[in-house]
């Protein structure tokens, strides 16, 4: 049940002590912070209001408009982005707490044109319909191999549970995530 | 490569071609329309009532405009402008008005606007309304609640079937069912929230909206505002899901255009997920009454259905399921009444499957009761029943393939290992249930316009303003041109969520491949045709003289079927043409002419289903087994085989993902799903994902489509019966028979959640 869905995809705010807010001393929350934010490898110096999610940053202020707003609130997984290679939900990261960290996007893992293993499965299998989940469900797949919890369906099951998908592409979405995985593992041996 | 995904095609099935719009979506490219690029946008956010019957006394903006960067707030008193467009002609409900009169939880009573998202949020909640609050009716049983007949309100649902004395049919039965079943409210929720984002040049407006009909959602904002339709374009390249939920206008469309004009500026939209649960429709909770007789034999003689739904208090929405179920077995006498049950709440709407969801899920679990009664298995059971014509008025289906369906179902899952008496099959601490359930639903076929370009080097393009919202629009549309225009599908660029495009009906219905693939056939036929007269009357070409009737479109050539050949270019050149463009409105039989004028206008009439000379349905078996545990009552569904015929397959990966997901539908509907509502305040309790239960991957295991191959010449030019709303049906029943199968427990009221199965 969806109650499982906060269990897998965490906020930043977990370790967000080691952010450290530029506009901390204004002690107005709305004062635009400056900082640096580091996405898909490339550097955006930014000044907005210190309390826009990472969410908001990469679609309103960085025309990153891959990575999706299901909820705003935790509960969906649509907005699921690797931070440092850890998948967060972008809705819960405040931006300013995302500095000094690697920001991956959906926009970001395609190199010279050429698919990550992950999207190429996700084509594969037809593991969408409407292809509103799919950045998120793609990001958490990624990061969901790279813990290890991709080893069995139930595995891949439980532990991208935390992405919601309404048209229900789940068995679709297994099977991908399957076909990826020993792909992936060529891919970082090489 | 091979995988459950993309079965191979059968007779009458297209190839598994890969979504054509598949790069775009696993690279976040596909845009969705709240990704549109707008200069320099305002954000819009709502703020909206807490109470559900009253009025405003008076709404404090002190607080809110005093917030930094907040640019204009749009309540009562400032839109008086905004008119009303009727319910069921454009509008999804007639509680437009942002107050002061409040006639449900969660009515749209401001919209705070400001530079940023932040400020926005931060100011939308400092909006301190104060009312004079009524006490609201919830539901069913709620004092206060107004009840009438549907056929004496519902212009769509004047005549219901009925057939032969069914009073007399049941008095003379020897074995009569008398039962009640109840389903709860539903919300679509789709995974993309409710955006609007409007943009005006000069006097024209552009709005980039999720929608399921563009040309409907042009027409009602036009006329919301008082203006000219044609100054009016609504872009949806791509809908996050929908499911019914983006098919009629909701009241936020006009309040952001009003707002994007009043400030001269692109004004943004996303409503909150909470929000979604009020500012659009949902799936009314429904009751009904079921009465089955039957001889020793098990052939039915009387079938009467009486449902009861809930709509708000202004709007008399209705599904009216039995004009469907009326006609699915040989019921003898037939007798039904459907009642609307006005509430304090939003005006329901279609979601997906509206009208058979509820009715289906009634009549299929009667039909396992009255199996039971009659000792008979349950596929047996149907299978004496079966038949070609309809109880109402002896219609023949156009095709049907029910038993088909079971049959090859029934194989596939073992059904025969089933031991007939409940409670006696168990594996270790679960108790085991085979049940089995018919889905079913109707098939529509509306008018729709096609614009079609062929170049000389065999590119094409085609312009349809259907909709693509995870059922492949994009995909279909794209094979239908590539097979009658003779050219590879990579070859074709399909346009379409545009209403500047030529119209195609709303998204619903299940009609877009049936409608879209049939106007798009009939525009490459009118370019076949030329290209075919080009090349039979050129003295000096390879085809001079043959007849048209032996010619075809290959591999970006004219070909005759002794091999001769010409290439698009050459022909073109003798025509002395570029390109070869055409232009075609199909009407389906049944409509006149005039459906294509109002098409245009935003209004959308379809045949098929229960109307006509003849009955036309998708139908297909669904078989699950369920477990429960003995000891906790946990319910898990390990496995499901659905059996569907639908007509002609345009392409089976598409069809296999809408109806792997429509039984996932069906097993969320038998049970996660319940919006729960409050009866004190007719207010929604769980307006959120983590509270409103959809099954999760962890919930879901084998899920088994077959297609059955099925050919209908009768439904439509393209053969196509439409499925996209077909798997969802019926599951939910054969969930409910296999848990009564597994445990002795007859589940009346969905869903079934593990308490309901605590009883001794
Ligand atoms: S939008 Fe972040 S989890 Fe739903
Ligand atoms: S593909 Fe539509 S929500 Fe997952």
């Amino acid at each position: 049940m969806a109650s499982v869905s906060t269990a897998t995809v965490v906020p930043a705010f977990a370790r967000a002590s080691r952010a450290t807010p530029a506009a901390a001393n204004s002690g107005d929350a709305r004062a635009p912070s400056d900082f640096t934010l580091t996405v898909n490898g490339r550097d955006h110096r930014l000044a907005v209001d210190s309390r826009t999610s990472l969410l908001d940053l990469l679609r309103e202020h960085l025309a990153l408009t891959g990575t999706k707003k299901g909820c705003d609130h935790g509960q969906c997984g649509a907005c699921t982005v690797l931070l440092d290679g850890r998948r967060v939900v972008s809705c819960l990261t405040l931006a300013v707490a995302a500095q000094g960290r690697a920001v991956t996007t959906i926009e970001g893992l395609a190199k010279n044109g050429e698919l990550h293993p992950m999207q190429q499965a996700f084509i594969d299998h037809d593991a969408f319909q409407c292809g509103y989940c799919t950045p998120g469900q793609i990001m958490s797949a990624i990061a969901c191999v790279n813990e290890g919890h991709a080893e069995t369906d139930a595995d891949i099951r439980e532990y991208m549970s935390g992405n919601l998908c309404r048209c229900a592409a789940y068995p679709n979405i297994v099977a991908a995530v399957r076909q990826a995985r020993p792909a992936m593992k060529t891919a970082s041996r090489d | 490569m091979a995988n459950a995904a993309a079965p191979t095609p059968k007779a009458n099935m297209g190839a598994p071609a890969p979504r054509v719009d598949a790069r775009l979506k696993v690279t976040g490219q596909a845009r969705y329309p709240s990704d549109t690029p707008v200069g320099n946008p305002a954000f819009a956010v709502l703020v909206t009532s807490t109470i559900a019957t009253g009025r405003i006394e008076r709404l404090d903006l002190d607080g809110a405009r005093a917030v930094p960067g907040v640019l204009d707030i749009l309540t009562y008193e400032n839109t008086g402008e905004l008119k009303g467009v009727k319910f069921g002609q454009g509008s999804s409900t007639s509680i437009e008005d942002l107050g002061p009169e409040i006639q449900q939880a969660g009515q749209i009573i401001a919209v705070v606007v400001a530079d940023t998202f932040e400020a926005a949020t931060d100011a939308a909640s400092r909006v301190k309304p104060t009312y004079s609050e009524q006490t609201p009716s919830a539901t069913f049983g709620s004092p206060g609640v107004t009840q009438e007949d549907a056929t004496k309100v519902s212009p769509q649902h004047k005549h219901l079937p009925q057939a032969g004395d069914a009073e007399a049919a049941f008095a003379g039965a020897p074995v009569v069912i008398d039962l009640e079943y109840e389903t709860p409210p539903q919300h679509h929720n789709p995974m993309e929230l409710f955006t609007t984002t409007c943009a005006w040049t000069a006097d024209h407006l552009t709005v980039y909206e999720p929608s399921q009909f563009v040309y409907g959602l042009k027409n009602g904002v036009a006329q919301r505002l008082g203006i000219d339709p044609d100054k009016v374009r609504v872009v949806s390249s791509y809908a996050g899901g929908a499911f019914g939920s983006k098919g009629t206008m909701t009241p936020r469309t006009a309040m952001i255009a009003l707002a994007a004009k009043r400030l001269n500026r692109p004004v943004k939209l996303v409503a909150t997920r909470a929000q979604g649960f009020t500012i659009a429709t949902y799936r009314a909770e429904t009751r009904h009454h079921i009465r089955l007789g039957a001889a020793r034999d098990g052939k039915l003689v009387g079938y009467s259905h009486e449902g009861f739904e809930v709509s708000s208090r202004p709007d008399p929405y209705v599904v009216a399921g039995v004009e469907d179920s009326a006609q699915l077995y040989a019921f003898g006498a037939v007798a039904t009444k459907v009642n609307v049950v006005h509430a304090d709440r939003n005006t329901p709407g279609y979601m997906r499957s509206p009208p058979v969801v509820p009715y289906i899920y009634a009549l299929e679990s009667a039909m396992d009761e009255m199996a039971q009664k009659l000792g008979m298995d349950p596929i047996a059971f149907r299978r004496v029943n079966d038949t070609m014509n309809s109880p109402i008025g002896n219609r023949p289906y156009s095709s049907r393939s029910l038993m088909t369906c079971y049959d090859q179902a029934a194989a596939a899952f073992g059904w025969k290992d089933r031991n007939p008496q409940p409670g006696a099959m168990r594996d270790g601490d679960w108790l085991v249930g085979y049940g089995c359930a018919t889905a079913v639903y109707p098939t529509h076929t509306g008018p729709a316009a096609a614009r079609v370009r062929l170049k000389p080097n065999g590119e094409a393009r085609v312009q349809i303003a259907a909709h693509e919202i995870g059922n492949g629009a994009y995909t279909v549309i794209g094979q239908m041109a590539a097979e009658r225009l003779g050219i590879d599908l990579a070859s074709v660029t399909v346009e379409i969520g545009d209403s500047r495009l030529p119209p195609a009906p709303v998204a619903g219905g299940s009609n877009t491949t049936a409608s879209s693939c049939s106007a798009v056939k009939k525009t490459c036929n009118l370019i076949r045709a030329r290209l075919f007269h080009a090349a039979v009357t050129a003295n000096d070409g390879p085809l001079a003289g043959r007849s048209a009737d032996d010619l075809m479109l290959q591999d970006g050539k004219v070909v005759a079927n002794d091999g001769a050949g010409e290439s698009f270019a050459d022909i073109f050149r003798r025509m002395g043409v570029a390109v070869v463009e055409d232009y075609a409105e199909f009407v389906p039989d049944g409509l006149k002419p005039q459906a294509i004028a109002d098409l245009y206008a935003g209004k959308v009439d379809m045949v098929g289903g229960s109307h006509g000379d003849k009955v036309m349905y998708a139908m297909g078996a669904e078989l699950v087994e369920v477990r429960v545990h003995v000891l906790t009552r946990e319910i898990r569904v390990p496995r499901i085989v659905g059996a569907f015929a639908a007509g002609r397959l345009m392409n089976t990966r598409t069809v296999h993902s809408q109806l792997m997901g429509g039984m996932i539908w069906g097993i969320s509907s038998a049970l996660h799903e319940a919006t729960e509502i409050d009866p004190r305040y007719a207010r929604y309790v769980n307006d959120n994902l983590a509270d409103y239960m959809i099954p999760v991957n962890a919930d879901v295991d084998q899920v088994q489509v077959i297609l059955v191959s099925e050919v209908d010449h009768d439904v439509n030019p393209a053969g196509v019966k439409g499925l996209g709303e077909l798997a969802n049906v019926g599951t939910a029943a054969a969930i409910t028979n296999a848990v009564h199968h597994a445990t002795g427990i007859r589940v009346r009221k969905l869903p079934i959640r593990l308490e309901k199965l605590l009883q001794a």
